[in-house]
């Protein structure tokens, strides 16, 4: 395989011309999940362990054809899903040991896990964190368990609560805890006191996505037969619910969906939203590397036999332009507490204006920023200038 | 032939009564033409006249018919359109013929259309021979039929003929009783040339071709003639008959139906009723029943697609070319760019045009709600024609708004007779007096403003009687109602596309459903939109579209952030595509649903 991608003259170029920029940021994509949650659209499925060795060798397989073409210097590196801890601990193991091996990790600041309560068992997390691993996120939705049965969850709220304690003990020091608003029936006594259980617990960070009723969901399915029904107001006074109790709390809102205590914003994420190069590994990946946007084939047996025959594994690519960079970098700055730099909007003045008074975004040291109705409407203020 | 031997005729039925079966039938006995080469419904051309079984243009034809007892005859089949959006071409078409054929189906019986035909013959004085076709079909009720005729249309009932067009039965002795019954033209009081223009048509290559009934002297191939009503002059290419394809003739001489070709430009040149007459020795009077047409019925066309527009206006150009009795012209609107106000002479005719544009000539389009043209007399006692609301007069300078009336003929079953008061009552209509048909059936006679029949009457007629009833109407000149402006305003300012002309009585509950349907289809916008219907400066309905609270996406790492680029370009496609109203964006697809349901 190796001989066959360095025989490719294309390929090498490529490896020459990028080779100036390091790709700091590595996404590696688990699909597996012990159950399929009905709001979920990312690829997943349910693990066949007698796949998951050929499927592991072929993750490290990529990684490192990748890393004769590419300068990888990872400062951060995220394994997502799906569920990562889905798998065993000593395929897991192995498949973290093997990033060791073929990484340079001298850079790496920030290397996170997704994991779901009921997934991560103390030796599970020990192994992680003891191979390197410094960040977990925790796929918590809520903290009222008729609520995660509604989402079709296999944990409890009982059980999550026992997750953090083994990730704490553990000694896993900066832990994300994902939620989830807008669920259907959920009321806005609930949603406070899952805010005020997350807050007790003092994670170093926190994810509060609304629900989304994305295409190809059971979720999606039953909205459009009526059985669920998303209610704009309703939703936004969730995020307003969560903006309070988690700025009160301490943490700050660095992005439409997250809130951190200080120094503990992703750096993984962060790299997206500035617009940074990053590889993705794994089935139904991303990478986007210089102009060039791509994504691996999203199954996880069909990804396993092109690697094994060293043919492509790329099912789409985009050839970006600096304008669509730059488009995506004001949509996906504006979303964050940075905001943008003024001077790139001087062009749409009779909208910025227009949302100047209208009290969305706010204008300070040379940068537009979304004020808080205006992160109610981030969309539309940045349809408006892209 | 001698002008004896001449009979000119035409048929007259309600839709699918069999009138072009017959016309076909007609031109087989004659051997005018054979069944192998015949194709159905020979006489109507156009392709949407053949699927909606109507026939929009006259189209005369020649037969030669010799009689039972052996003597020879030209008979000129006229075909009229049934539809009394076309009365005045209907009434033309009649005035070239001495009789007409009455065709009554022998299973639906006497239908409103046929009132309205009857009437018209009657009043050219043509001379009737009601035929009962479609004898075969086995719900045939003859004696329902004949007993049809004589109460409602006084037809003593031995004068109906029993035929089947489609079988083929009865078609000899209809053309026995064209010859005897028919009266041959009448003598000429002299030779000096009068022809009557009863259509025309345009055809790429030959320019106008004229359809003419001869009612004195001869016309023949470079003669030098004229037009009385405008005095215009030509010189004769090519006279001839339609044996149904153009034959040239040496000339046509009284009595006759024929064509004649003269270097006419567009058919709007050469005016249905004008007469035609030799410009050496010109005819001093016209012939009688000449009248400019008038459109009564008006609606803006757009393009769906702004682009579009000059190749909407080519289209109604050329549509214009065959059709004089469509006008238009280029109007303007706030919510719909650039397009046309056209004026048609009824619903149907709207209908057919509108459908034309979309089907021949591939155009998105969008209609206004149809209204009709009003009297607006003025303060200082000035009379406007008044076509587009957007025209009115401030209500300070308005004495009086006259609204054109019809005299309508509702017909239905006995049972939906209370449903069809309340709906001609519900349309401002008023009733003149009701008549039995048979045990089963009435007809209603009653006066209504065009403008309340516009849209939904006949869909509401038959599916009140659940298909059984029928309607048709005259024009009966205008009347005085109160009547005043509808405008519709988001954020305050008026949308033009959505102003109308309504009665006093209706404004409210009109106003109110607009307002509310408005609502449904304006997108939420970043801040409160006020919708409000007024008349004049007065609210009347006030509804509001709350402001956009939440819109942004939620998850946007790697692989969601092309979704997200594509979602906002989408967003910012779309309000490029939105007019701009008062700040409001609208999206086009607004304004054609609110269309829609007026």
């Amino acid at each position: 395989m190796k001989s066959e991608l360095m025989s490719n003259g294309a390929i090498h170029n490529c490896a020459e011309r990028t080779s100036a920029h390091p790709i700091r940021h590595v996404y590696v994509h688990i699909p597996f999940c012990a159950r399929i949650c009905p709001y979920c659209a990312f690829y997943k499925e349910r693990a066949d362990p007698a796949q998951t060795e050929r499927f592991c060798l072929a993750l490290l397989a990529e990684l490192e054809s990748s890393g004769l073409r590419l300068n990888l210097q990872p400062e951060t590196i995220f394994f997502g899903g799906g569920t990562p801890t889905a798998l065993s601990t000593s395929p897991l193991r192995e498949l973290i040991q093997g990033f060791g091996d073929l990484l340079d990790l001298t850079k790496l600041v920030e290397w996170t896990v997704e994991a779901n309560p009921g997934s991560v068992s103390p030796a599970k997390a020990q192994m992680l964190r003891s191979l390197g691993v410094n960040r977990i996120s925790l796929g918590v939705q809520s903290w009222d368990d008729q609520l995660l049965a509604v989402l079709g969850r296999e944990h409890s709220a009982a059980q999550a609560e026992l997750s953090v304690q083994i990730l704490r003990e553990a000694g896993f020091t900066n832990l994300n805890i994902d939620l989830m608003f807008g669920l259907p029936g959920q009321t806005a006594a609930q949603w406070e006191a899952t805010l005020a259980r997350t807050i007790a617990l003092q994670p170093e960070h926190v994810s509060a996505y609304c629900l989304t009723y994305e295409e190809d969901t059971e979720f999606f399915l039953r909205r459009a037969r009526g059985e669920l029904r998303a209610d704009e107001q309703t939703d936004a006074q969730f995020f307003e619910l969560a903006m309070q109790a988690l700025g009160s709390a301490g943490y700050r809102h660095y992005e439409i969906s997250n809130y951190a205590r200080a120094g503990y914003a992703s750096h993984h994420n962060r790299g997206y939203w500035a617009g940074e190069d990053y590889l993705g590994i794994g089935p139904s990946a991303f990478s986007t590397i210089g102009l060039q946007r791509s994504q691996n084939v999203p199954d996880y047996r069909v990804y396993s036999d092109r690697v094994q025959a060293g043919e492509s594994l790329t099912s789409s690519e985009e050839a970006l332009t600096p304008q669509i960079k730059r488009s995506e970098s004001i949509a996906l700055s504006l979303r964050t507490s940075e905001g943008i730099p003024s001077h790139w909007l001087d062009s749409w003045n009779d909208e910025r204006e227009e949302f100047l008074s209208l009290g969305l975004i706010r204008q300070d040291n040379a940068r537009v920023r979304l004020t808080e109705r205006g992160k109610l409407l981030a969309d539309s203020v940045a349809a408006a200038f892209v | 032939m001698s002008i004896e031997r001449t009979r000119n005729f035409c048929i007259i039925a309600h839709i699918d009564h069999g009138k072009t079966t017959l016309s076909d039938r007609l031109l087989e006995r004659t051997g005018t033409i054979h069944e192998r080469d015949r194709q159905d419904q020979l006489l109507d051309s156009m392709d949407l006249e053949r699927e909606r079984g109507i026939t929009i243009k006259a189209h005369p034809v020649t037969m030669r018919y010799r009689s039972k007892v052996g003597e020879s005859y030209l008979l000129n089949l006229i075909d009229t359109p049934g539809h009394v959006d076309f009365a005045y071409e209907v009434s033309r078409s009649l005035a070239a013929c001495e009789g007409a054929l009455l065709i009554v189906d022998a299973a639906q019986g006497v239908e409103a259309q046929t009132v309205a035909n009857i009437h018209l013959a009657h009043k050219q004085g043509l001379t009737i021979v009601p035929v009962i076709n479609k004898i075969d079909l086995p719900n045939a009720d003859l004696p329902a039929v004949h007993r049809q005729l004589e109460e409602i249309l006084q037809i003593p009932a031995e004068e109906a003929l029993e035929a089947s067009a489609k079988m083929g039965i009865g078609i000899e002795e209809i053309l026995e009783a064209v010859v005897h019954r028919i009266p041959a033209p009448q003598k000429p009081v002299d030779d000096t040339l009068r022809g009557l223009v009863f259509d025309s048509v345009f055809d790429i290559y030959r320019g106008v071709v004229a359809y003419v009934r001869v009612f004195s002297g001869n016309i023949k191939a470079d003669q030098a003639v004229k037009l009385m009503s405008n005095d215009s002059r030509y010189e004769i290419k090519e006279v001839g008959v339609f044996t149904p394809k153009m034959l040239a003739q040496a000339g046509l001489k009284a009595g006759d139906v024929g064509y004649f070709i003269a270097n006419i430009k567009t058919t709007a040149d050469i005016k249905i009723g004008d007469t035609i007459t030799d410009q050496r020795n010109p005819a001093r009077e016209a012939l009688p029943g000449f009248q400019e047409i008038h459109p009564m019925v008006f609606s803006g066309i757009y393009p769906i697609n702004t682009a579009d527009f000059e190749h909407l206006k080519t289209a109604i150009g050329k549509l214009r070319l065959n059709d004089s009795a469509f006008v238009y012209q280029p109007e303007s609107s706030v919510a719909l760019g650039f397009g046309f106000r056209c004026g048609f002479l009824g619903l149907l005719h709207m209908e057919i045009i509108q459908e034309r544009l979309r089907r021949e000539y591939d155009m998105d389009i969008i209609a206004t709600s149809p209204s009709v043209i009003y009297e607006v007399l003025t303060t200082r006692k000035e009379l406007l024609l008044v076509d587009n609301p957007a025209h009115l007069p401030d209500p300070s300078v308005i004495d009086e708004i006259r609204e054109p009336i019809v005299k309508a003929y509702v017909l239905c079953p006995n049972e939906n007779i209370g449903d069809i008061l309340q709906l001609i009552l519900e349309k401002r209509g008023t009733m003149d007096h009701t008549e039995s048909l048979d045990t089963r059936r009435v007809m209603l006679h009653c006066e209504l403003p065009l403008n309340e029949i516009l849209v939904d009457f006949n869909d509401k007629i038959k599916s009140v009687t659940r298909g059984y009833g029928s309607m048709d109407y005259e024009h009966a000149g205008y009347r005085a109602a109160k009547l005043v402006k509808l405008d519709l305003l988001v954020n305050g300012e008026p949308v033009d596309a959505f102003s109308m002309i309504v009665h006093r009585d209706r404004a409210d509950a009109r106003g109110r459903q607009l307002a509310a349907k408005l609502k449904e289809v304006i997108p939420q916008q970043l801040y409160q939109v006020a919708i409000q219907a007024a008349i004049g400066g007065k609210i009347i309905a006030r509804e509001s579209v709350s402001a956009l609270r939440k819109n942004v996406t939620a998850k946007c790492y790697g692989g969601d952030i092309t979704r997200k680029r594509k979602l906002l370009e989408k967003q910012k496609e779309g309000k490029k595509r939105m007019k701009s109203i008062g700040k409001i964006n609208i999206p086009q697809e607004a304004f054609i649903q609110v269309l829609k349901t007026q």
